[in-house]
Formats: C-alpha cells, sequence, structure tokens
C-alpha cells in the first residue's frame, strides 16, 4: 500500500467519526496549549525580569539595611540599622563611587489643585538617577545645588504627571506633597517596574529635604557602583558595614549581618533558579497532560480496533499485509495528535495574547514573547504521543487473523 | 462442461489428504478429514454442506486465508507449503477474492472507493488505472449509476453486488463467495446469483460458491457436499438453475 494512500484512509476514517477525534483530541490540544502558554508567559516574565536587572546596571550594587535567612532568603528583621555616618564611611571608600542614600517620606497625598494621587516619596541625591537607568522627560533633574540649599523642588515619576497634571506641561507647576508645597523641576520617562515596584509612582526630592521635615535616622536603601573589581568593591563594603556595626563575620555568612547587598550578578542568579524552576514545574504539568491524553488517544484507538475489527479483517482478505494495517492505524494515531497539535499551538498563543493583553494593564513593560522552541517541542512531543501510544491498538489491529476479524460480530 | 481439456494447464487447485484441525485449550478438534479435490479453471462450483460441516474452513484454506494442519495443497500446480502472514496476504491481493454473506463494504464510503480497495493493496496494478478498473467492474454488476453512492444508501442486494464488483476488480483466479444469498430476501438473492453466473457465463470466471441453500447451490455445475469434514458427494449438475430477472430465489 502506498504511503499516499494509507494517510487518505487515516483522514477519511477520521472524518467519518469527526465529534470523537475532537474529543479524543481534546487531551493533547490541552496539553499542547498549556505548554505554549506557558512558555510564552514564561518567556515573557523573563524578559520583563531581565529588563529589571538591566535598569540596575552590571556596576551598580544596592544596600538594605536588615537581615536575612540564607543567601537569597527572606529579610527578617531590622529597617534601622544603615545610618548616615555609614554612608559618610561608605562616601570615603576608594573601590566605590557614586554613593546615593534613599530615604522613604511618608507622604499619603501629592495634589495640584483638584488633582489627588498616591505618590512615593523617596529623598535622594543626584547619583540616585546615575545608578540607575532613567530618562528625563521635561525640565532636570535634582542637583547638587538643590541638595545644598535643600530646595522644595520636585522630579515627578511618569504616573504621577499623568494623574495630576493629564497632558499640561508640570515644569514650574508647584505640588502639593503632604501639607508641604514643591516646585515641579523635572519628569521622567516610564520605567515600569523596577525591583517589582512601580517606579512611575515615584517622586523625589533633594535628601536634605527630606531630612528637615523627617525625623529619620536611618537610610532605607544606598546604591552605588563599584570602581574597577567588582568583587573587591564588595567585598570592601561588607567589611566596612561589619566593623562599623561591630559584628564578627569573616566567613561572610549573610545570617550573621545587619545588612543585605543585592548585586545584578546575584539578581541574575536568582532568575535563573526562578526560570529554572519554572520551566520544570512547566515541563511536568505539560507531560502530565500529555501522557492522559497520549492515553487517551490510545483508549479511542483501541476502541476503534475493536469496532473497526471486520474492516481489518476486510482489508487483509483483499490482500493488506499486517505492515499495511499497522501504519494505516499509526497513520491514524500521529494524524490525530499532530492536528491537536497545530490547534494546541494556536489555542496556547491565544490564551498567551490574551494573557499579554491582560497582563499589560499592570506592568506596562509586559511584552508579548513566542518561544518557538518550545512550539517545535510542543508538536514534537504531539508526535511522540502519537507514536507511543498508537503502536499498541495499531499491533493489535495487525496481528488480528483476518478469518476472526471477519467473522467478528 | 467448461473445463478445460489442455494437460499442459495443471488444475487451478488440487488437494490431496488435506487436513485441518483446531487446538482450543490442548484438546484437538478435526475440522475436515483427507479432503481430495480437484479444480479447474471456469467451474462454478457450489461447496453445500450442513454448519459444523467444515464448508466454511475449507474455503478459507482454499482461499488463502488459513493453512491446512496437514497434507498437500496446489495451486496452479505449485505446491503451497507453509507460507508466512504477508506471502498468505500477498497471494490474496492478487489470486483470489471473496464475496461475504454479511457484504463487509465500509459505511459511509461510496461505491467506487469500496469497489477500488483491494486496488491499494495490490503490487502492481498502478494508482492510474484504479478508476477505470473499478468502473469496468461496477458496469459489471450493473450499477454504473450509483457508483458515486454512499453503500448505506443502497439497498441488500444492490449492497452484495458491489461486494462482488469489488471482488471483480483484480481480476483473480477464484473468487469465493460465502453465503453470498444469506443476508438477503428472495428477489434480491436472485439478482445476485444472476450477476454471480454472469460472471461465469460470459466472463469465464472460476466461482466457489458455499451455501447450505440447496436453491442457491442450485446454480453451479458442479456441486460437492461434505458431512463431517468429509466429501460426501461430488457430482455434476446438467439441469442447472438460470437466474433471471424478477425470477425469485427460493428458500
Amino acid at each position: 500500500m502506498l504511503l499516499n494512500d494509507t494517510f487518505r484512509a487515516a483522514e477519511r476514517s477520521l472524518n467519518r467519526n469527526k465529534s470523537r477525534s475532537l474529543l479524543t483530541m481534546l487531551g493533547v490540544i490541552i496539553g499542547v496549549g498549556s505548554v505554549v502558554l506557558m512558555t510564552s508567559v514564561g518567556a515573557s516574565m523573563e524578559h520583563l525580569i531581565l529588563g529589571q536587572i538591566s535598569s540596575i546596571g552590571a556596576q551598580s550594587m544596592v544596600v538594605f539595611p536588615g537581615q536575612q535567612e540564607g543567601a537569597e532568603g527572606t529579610i527578617v528583621a531590622g529597617l534601622d540599622s544603615l545610618s548616615f555616618e555609614d554612608i559618610n564611611a561608605l562616601e570615603k571608600l576608594s573601590t566605590v563611587t557614586s554613593v546615593a542614600p534613599a530615604i522613604m517620606v511618608g507622604v499619603d497625598y501629592a495634589t495640584f489643585g483638584r488633582e489627588k494621587t498616591e505618590p512615593r516619596v523617596i529623598g535622594t541625591v543626584p547619583n540616585y538617577f546615575q545608578n540607575r537607568e532613567v530618562t528625563i522627560q521635561r525640565g532636570r533633574l535634582l542637583e547638587e545645588s538643590d541638595i545644598r540649599a535643600a530646595r522644595n523642588v520636585v522630579v515627578l515619576g511618569s504616573e504621577i504627571v499623568d494623574d495630576l497634571f493629564g497632558r499640561q506641561n508640570p515644569i514650574g507647576e508647584r505640588v502639593k506633597l503632604g501639607a508641604r508645597s514643591y516646585e515641579v523641576i523635572g519628569t521622567l520617562e516610564s520605567i515600569g517596574t523596577q525591583f517589582f515596584q512601580n517606579a512611575d509612582e515615584f517622586v523625589f526630592i533633594p535628601l536634605t529635604t527630606a531630612r528637615a521635615q523627617n525625623v529619620q535616622k536611618y537610610v532605607n536603601v544606598v546604591s552605588m557602583q563599584s570602581v574597577g573589581d567588582f568583587d573587591l568593591a564588595q567585598y570592601d563594603v561588607e567589611t566596612l558595614l561589619r566593623r562599623r556595626h561591630g559584628i564578627i563575620n569573616p566567613e561572610g555568612d549573610s545570617d550573621k549581618d545587619d545588612f543585605i547587598v543585592r548585586t545584578s550578578a546575584q539578581a541574575n542568579d536568582i532568575l535563573g533558579a526562578v526560570s529554572l524552576g519554572l520551566t520544570l514545574f512547566i515541563t511536568m504539568v505539560a507531560s502530565i497532560s500529555l501522557i492522559v491524553g497520549g492515553i487517551g488517544i490510545m483508549n479511542i484507538m483501541l476502541v476503534s480496533v475493536t469496532e473497526r475489527t471486520r474492516e481489518i479483517g476486510l482489508r487483509k482478505a483483499v490482500g493488506a499485509k499486517r505492515r499495511d494495517i499497522l501504519l494505516q492505524f499509526l497513520v491514524e494515531a500521529i494524524a490525530l495528535t499532530m492536528f491537536a497539535g497545530i490547534i494546541g499551538v494556536a489555542f496556547g498563543l491565544g490564551l498567551a495574547l490574551l494573557t499579554a493583553a491582560i497582563a499589560d494593564k499592570f506592568l506596562p513593560t509586559y511584552d508579548f514573547v513566542i518561544s518557538y522552541p518550545s512550539i517545535g517541542m510542543a508538536l514534537a512531543m504531539a508526535f511522540a504521543v502519537g507514536l507511543g501510544f498508537g503502536i499498541y491498538p495499531a499491533r493489535k489491529a495487525a496481528r488480528l487473523s483476518p478469518m476472526n476479524a471477519l467473522r467478528y460480530e | 462442461m467448461p473445463k478445460k481439456k489442455n494437460p499442459s494447464t495443471a488444475p487451478l487447485i488440487e488437494t490431496r489428504k488435506l487436513c485441518k484441525s483446531y487446538c482450543n485449550d490442548e484438546l484437538e478438534t478435526p475440522v475436515l478429514h483427507d479432503i481430495d479435490l480437484t479444480i479447474h479453471e471456469e467451474e462454478f462450483i457450489s461447496i453445500m454442506g450442513p454448519s459444523g460441516s467444515g464448508k466454511s474452513t475449507l474455503m478459507h484454506i482454499l482461499g488463502f486465508l488459513d493453512q491446512p494442519t496437514s497434507g498437500k495443497f496446489l495451486f496452479r500446480g505449485e505446491p503451497t507449503r507453509t507460507m508466512s502472514d504477508d506471502e498468505l496476504a500477498a497471494i490474496r491481493a492478487t489470486r483470489v477474492s471473496f464475496v461475504f454473506q454479511a457484504f463487509n463494504l465500509l459505511p459511509r464510503t461510496t461505491v467506487l472507493d469500496n469497489v477500488i480497495l483491494p486496488l491499494l493493496y495490490h503490487p502492481t496494478i498502478p494508482p492510474s488505472e484504479r478508476i477505470e478498473r473499478g468502473m469496468n467492474a461496477i458496469e459489471a454488476v450493473g450499477l454504473t449509476d450509483r457508483a458515486t453512492y454512499f453503500t448505506n444508501q443502497l439497498s441488500g442486494g444492490q449492497q452484495q453486488r458491489v461486494a462482488i464488483a469489488r471482488a471483480l476488480v483484480t481480476s483473480p483466479d477464484i473468487i469465493f463467495a460465502d453465503e453470498p444469498t444469506g443476508n438477503l430476501d428472495s428477489t434480491s438473492g436472485s439478482q445476485v446469483m444472476e450477476a454471480l453466473q454472469d460472471l461465469h457465463d460470459r466472463g469465464g470466471r472460476t466461482i466457489i460458491l458455499v451455501t447450505h441453500e440447496q436453491s442457491t447451490a442450485a446454480h453451479a455445475k458442479r456441486i460437492i457436499h461434505l458431512l463431517d469434514g468429509r466429501i460426501d458427494s461430488d457430482s455434476k449438475k446438467f439441469k442447472r438453475v438460470t437466474a433471471k430477472n424478477n425470477h425469485n430465489l427460493k428458500k
């Protein structure tokens, strides 16, 4: 029997049982669809997180107060362990530069006329903007003179601009942060999320201005850049802070420190672990659904073999060899799974697109990413499922004795 | 007598001491005993006998659907020893064909596609000839106007004629008909017998008819009676029944 005829025979038999074929394919459709959906979402997330990490810069280092359980564990205690004296000491280190302390100012609302919004107010220094990738949209950033004079000036994140001013030019206008009034000197391009905070709802005032109205004696975060070797800079920073805080920790055990150092290399490691975990999880879920789908296919093919026993007998009586029957049923099973695979890919991409459309509302930097290798892999798996689960029923069909098959009631 | 008297031509089928027994749970059940049978080309034979007499088993062996337990089976003078499944399939594809009691047509498939089914497995007939051969076979059973119908849209008698066309399409050496009128009313049965007789009388085909009905067997020129797995009688008929239109097959 020619291969061409085998394909036609398979197509006809599947066509004869359309609704059953469709139901049978459902398992594989869902399996393949979920692989494509999850890998696309995973790739998009990776893209998103990579974007956040790259916004710190490879030479940047961020130090938080607090204690951590394990190298990548949760922050457990202490938010007041980084003092301004620590900052002064850090600035004297030769291996780091662009030291930028920042403090959070507790302000409930920012208002302009009747407009009102909830900002996150950060008091900082010009270096802050150098350590992160920030693009100015209008006006200017904070300058040293603003710090020295403790001016009441503010740089607004893009979402705050939208909320308070709409399409008006905010430069030179005055906004109220809590009770105090500030002059808008600059606005930022949309940044999106940074470290899972929406950086577009940040507003920046001079550190000195912030300290003048804030009794807080400690720093919420300090960012800096290394000069020369990055590891050496990190070592210097850690050694300095341990000495100043009286921590004896020669092994560099992060459990004992009362501060946390974050670097982009570390973030990359975490990302790697997260995405590996995600990939393993997806693969497991997808494998289970494909196996379940495959068992469904095998089940239906076995029913089909029983149902078509007489047809098999007839085909054998008119000269079909074992191989012909084997191939016919195998091609049917593979055609079922491949067709299901293609529908599954379309279905998965559709859902991924939908996810992207929804995610875009919450995460402006979320991009729709198609993972082409995973589509290829999903289709290959569909093929393998058809082959693997089709072979048993096909062999069963091929081995039927023509006489008994013809007599089958 | 349609028998060819050419001495150089070996008989189509020759069996010597052919035996067949089935083994079930270590219990051997003999079905056929020492069958000696010679069948020549262009014969029209009825194999008769009550159920259990072994007539179907004999047909299965002669039709290469099954193999004998012992004895000789010569096909065109060539011994057919133990053959593999694939070798049996190859002979079924080219040499013999079957008409079954239950028609065994593919449902929801056209008459033409049913008729050309054996050509899919034929080793030498090229795909380009399939349609023409199929249509010729359909014409031979008088169903040209039904060629594109689905088989389930046809009457029982028409379905059996489609099965005959299917048996004809590969131009086999022998057509086996196993109770071809068993599922039909007398009018349809008569039409089917007419088609088979026509193939023999005008087409010169060798036909072996297996039946338990005297009236159906009477259409053949030679009748072999089987009883308990042995040939009980083997007689030539000189006055056979001829099936014609509007003539009902007595049951």
